[in-house]
């Protein structure tokens, strides 16, 4: 009997964030600690998931270069992967995770006893989107994807008080079950067609027959794209997105909706690009479609909001779009670099919604926000940087990473669709510079604001960060080229 | 050397912003004094400029290899006037600024930002860096706009740059289409104008690429039909703002569609002659009507530049030595009368909190000097020969009568009507009697004042007595670019439309 050789080192960074979770409720139920306590454990642990994909980052790359095998990177029976691609795509969210923590720590010190439950969740809705970048199985991707969106789905109903949090998280819930259902029911397909699970398998399936009659696989494909559209709340799939970020806790919001959308896209990068890659003549034109309604509509519809995370919400389906042009241009490399930046700017824009209205609150009309840049200037300056970021202008890291999609997509012979993305750029514009109008350009008086120190620290990392990869992307630039799937 | 150039203005604003909030009054003497540097370094480089074809002072640092982006500055003699222009309009510009008490400090940041992007995108020779300039400079105008302008600023401020934005957007992918049009042809992508002048466009190809650029720049020229965000902006615009975006930010689309569109679209150039001239024409006659019947004196030198720049549009596709040079030259002059007229209409709102031409009338006999310049400018601005307007129009005039006559010709009418408009309003304005009684006791302008609209007068007597000290350095460049275009397209042009069919150089003489 042969014993299935077992490579520990490819999940031990989700181990790390397993493990964190279950020691801060053992630490809690024992000790019943201070806050910072628990923050010190979720900080170990992240530093241990951290430091392992950054030995499985040089095996990765090592492997790449020849000096180790390939198929080392094929681990757990072919379920997970250690590849450039997963790995890049574990990095991001464990720094995600470690800003989001850091940017939401005002509400979960607020929360009581049940801070620990809190940093669980979003310790286990971590693990469970690492795995899903770096699943090889189609059945690995949907565990993964389910163990994180629940985690997601009971963090968006954390603070019961607030009834609006009750009603977005079960609206995420009722709507996030379905799209996992659809997801899963399409995975099946795909296994009636090519008696495949593995996205590896898949593709080899594609390049040796050519199936004459496709209909199962089609449908298979168009199911998990559904599945998937919705997780990154990409038009028509976006119902749920402005409720959910205008009802979730808004310190928790950015962290969540980060999260979700780095993990969607690596698992579409990947299932589309990698397996079925072969098949693009079929999804290509889908994909394109979603991705020129995504950015029109998310940003017209942006346009006209009246409360500011309902505005991120729909600028969030636009940039959902954005993002998608780099699949339809078939190069993973501007699809992570996108989803990296543009998860650091989202978690910092809710910092600052978060100090602006309230960790806990629900609303946050655009109003709040007049008069801002004279009443906080630091804060109206770090969110100005992030906005115009997350806009894509000049000098920022989100348009170097429009650039490098826009690109991709053209030289994959979309060129109506770059043509669509940079007019819906200039919407795009229109959006964001309305808050930019409410802080600076009005004149209105209010108390000056008490931002708490984390939150702080988020707006200028981020903000930090969306200038230096704007101004020098080569080291964020080559580190997303090189980390390629297999 | 051309990297300071950029970074000067960028450290005396992180300068500025270092010095407390509290320290208001130290903020604009502070930024007038840096931003004396970045001119220092611009009159050097223009005194070192020699006046011949290519780019000088050039440098060239890979910026991100695998997409072929690089860090190519370099300065010929289209870009070295308003290199210089902008270096000396933005101190004047901080100078005339002293009525603004809100957020002063944010003010000079915000100027000398727009000041290192305005440098950035003539000193570019890297298309992607020159987008990025092109559009960064939105940022600082919007805010410059938006938060110092008078009350329909907001409305006025994104009207600019939505406008903008969007001929922009289809630029970028305009660039992108020839980047990768340079890795199908030469095998790598690039994004240097000097890689992408080589290549091979089939024509469709070429005129959808010139229809996108020529859009981004009508746009920020304006011309007309385009040209509707102008009016509001200059309304709105505080002083400053309005003088930096008369003075080299409307240039901007006059200095792209000679440097860009020429030189990467030459056949398409010359195929959308009559369609720019047409417009240009249209935007000279429309402008100047317009202008006559402006109630409000700002949108009446808003108006004037529509006019004017429909000389530089004319001028650029033109294609004769003379007209080219007059265009070049014409950007130089209007950025420095316009400038100027925007100054003494800002300083006559300090004066009195209104633009509106019925309010004065009269007020000549107290404020004498102040007339004298504006009228000096209004002169300029109309093209009075010896001054430095006559100079720039009489070359386009003459240059573009040899290959466009009728068009020129209409467009001469464009003179006449600036002395219309110009003249008239000098006359409503300065002379008469003085009825309302505000206006009987204004204050001439202060020492500093005219210490700001020196230099400018100064510059409009010498550039319209000895034109030669831009020519001289203007001409070679543009005559490159003429046969750059006449290379490519094989674009005839009538004698005498060059330069060398009018003088006989020394060598050939001896």
């Amino acid at each position: 009997m042969i014993t299935p050789e077992i490579s520990w080192l490819a999940i031990l960074p989700e181990l790390g964030l397993a493990l964190g979770a279950a020691a801060v409720l053992l630490v809690e139920v024992q000790w019943k600690p201070r806050a910072q306590v628990l923050g010190m454990v979720v900080a170990g642990a992240l530093t241990i998931a951290l430091a392992f994909t950054v030995v499985q980052w040089i095996r990765a790359q090592d492997a790449v270069a020849g000096a180790g095998q390939l198929g080392d990177l094929v681990a757990f029976s072919r379920m997970i992967l250690m590849d450039g691609f997963a790995v890049f795509g574990r990095f991001a969210l464990l720094v995600t995770t470690a800003i989001g923590i850091t940017a939401g720590w005002r509400l979960i010190e607020g929360l009581g006893r049940r801070r620990a439950e809190a940093l669980a969740l979003i310790l286990l809705a971590s693990a469970g989107f690492s795995i899903m970048v770096s699943a090889n199985n189609l059945v690995m991707v949907f565990l993964g994807l389910e163990v994180g969106s629940i985690a997601l789905y009971v963090l968006a109903g954390m603070t019961r008080s607030s009834s609006t949090s009750d009603e977005a998280a079960l609206k995420y819930f009722l709507l996030g079950s379905f799209a996992s259902a659809i997801f899963i029911y399409g995975v099946a397909l795909i296994y009636a067609g090519t008696g495949q699970f593995e996205i590896l398998a898949i593709r080899s399936f594609f390049s040796a027959f050519i199936v004459t009659s496709p209909g199962v696989i089609l449908i298979g494909i168009a199911l998990m794209i559904v599945g998937l559209g919705f997780k990154v709340s990409a038009a028509p799939f976006h119902a749920w997105a402005p409720d959910v970020y205008q009802g979730a806790p808004a310190g928790f919001v950015g962290y969540m909706a980060a999260v979700a959308k780095i993990a969607g896209f690596a698992a579409i990068a990947r299932i589309l690009i990698t397996g079925l890659g072969d098949l693009e003549v079929n999804w290509l034109p889908v994909v394109a479609g979603i991705s020129a309604l995504s950015m029109v509509g998310g940003s017209l519809l942006a346009l006209v909001q009246a409360d500011i995370r309902r505005m991120l919400a729909y600028s969030s389906v636009a940039t959902a779009g954005f993002v998608m042009t780099g699949v339809v241009g078939g190069a993973t490399s501007g699809v992570l670099f996108y989803v990296a930046v543009y998860a650091l700017q989202l978690v910092g824009s809710f910092a600052v919604v978060a100090a602006v209205s309230g960790p806990a609150n629900s609303a946050s009309s655009m109003d709040e926000y007049q008069g801002l840049a004279t009443r906080s200037p630091g804060l109206a300056a770090g969110f100005t940087i992030l906005l115009l970021g997350m806009a894509g202008l000049p000098l920022t890291s989100g348009f170097v990473a429009k650039f490098g999609v826009f690109s991709d997509a053209w030289s994959a012979g979309y060129q109506w669709l770059v043509i669509v993305a940079v007019l819906a750029s200039v919407l795009a514009f229109a959006v964001y510079l309305r808050v930019v109008v409410n802080m600076y350009m009005s004149d209105a008086e209010g108390p000056t604001l008490e931002v708490p120190d984390t939150a702080r620290w988020v707006l200028m990392i981020a903000a930090a960060a969306t200038i230096i990869w704007g101004i020098l992307p080569g080291s964020l630039l080559d580190l997303a080229s090189s980390a390629f799937p297999l | 050397m051309l990297t300071w150039l950029i970074l000067l203005p960028v450290l005396a604003a992180i300068i500025v912003s270092l010095v407390p909030s509290r320290r208001s009054e130290l903020h604009l003497s502070l930024g007038i004094a840096l931003a004396v540097l970045p001119l220092a370094l611009a009159g050097y480089v223009f005194w070192a400029f020699e006046p011949v074809s290519g780019y000088q002072f050039i440098e060239d640092v890979t910026w991100y290899a695998p997409w072929g982006i690089g860090w190519t500055l370099g300065i010929d003699g289209i870009s070295l006037p308003m290199v210089v222009l902008t270096t000396l309009l933005v101190p004047i510009a901080l100078g005339a600024s002293t009525s603004i008490e809100k957020r002063r400090k944010e003010f000079v940041v915000y100027t000398l930002l727009l000041e290192a992007g305005m440098i950035g995108v003539f000193l570019a020779l890297d298309l992607f860096i020159f987008f990025v300039f092109f559009e960064a400079i939105l940022i600082p105008m919007y805010f410059i706009i938006g938060i110092w302008g008078s009350d329909r600023r907001v409305y006025a401020a994104v009207k600019f740059f939505i406008y903008t934005a969007f001929g922009s957007a289809l630029m970028l992918a305009g660039i992108i289409a020839l980047a990768f049009t340079h890795a199908e042809q030469f095998g790598s992508l690039s994004f240097a104008l000097s890689d992408l002048m080589r290549l091979d466009l089939p024509i469709g190809a070429e005129r959808w690429l010139f229809a996108a650029f020529a859009l981004a720049f009508a746009i920020k020229v304006p011309l007309f039909p385009v040209h509707t965000w102008l009016p509001d902006a200059h309304t709105e615009a505080p002083t400053a703002g309005s003088v930096l975006l008369a003075g080299v930010l409307l240039k901007l689309g006059t200095y792209g569609l000679l440097r860009f569109n020429l030189s990467l679209f030459p056949e398409a150039s010359v195929d959308a002659v009559w369609i720019m001239g047409i417009l240009a024409v249209v935007g000279i006659v429309y402008g100047a009507v317009v202008a006559i019947v402006q109630p409000d004196l700002k949108r009446l030198v808003a108006y004037s530049s529509v006019s004017h720049l429909g000389f530089i549009v004319l001028g650029t596709f033109a294609f004769t030595s003379g007209a080219m040079q007059g265009a070049v030259i014409q950007n130089v002059n209007h950025g420095i009368t316009t400038g100027a007229l925007f100054l003494l209409v800002g300083m006559l709102y300090e004066r009195r909190h209104t633009k509106l031409i019925s309010e004065f009338g009269g007020i000549q006999k107290s404020m004498p000097v102040f007339a004298g310049f504006f009228l000096f400018m209004a002169f300029a601005s109309i093209g009075l020969p010896g001054l430095n307007g006559f100079v720039g129009e009489f070359l386009v005039l003459i240059g573009a009568y040899a290959t466009l006559p009728v068009l020129a010709v209409i467009a001469a009418s464009g003179v006449v009507l600036a002395a219309i408009y110009l003249l008239w309003a000098y006359e409503r304005v300065f002379t008469g009697v003085p009825e309302k009684p505000e206006n009987q006791n204004l204050a001439d302008l202060s020492t500093r004042e005219v210490a700001l609209l020196a230099p400018l007068a100064a510059l409009v007597l010498v550039i319209g007595l000895y034109p030669n000290v831009l020519l001289d350095k203007i001409a070679p460049s543009a005559e490159a670019v003429l046969d750059h275009v006449v290379e490519a397209s094989g674009l005839v042009i009538p004698e005498p439309g060059r330069l060398a069919d009018v003088f006989v150089t020394d060598g050939e003489g001896e």
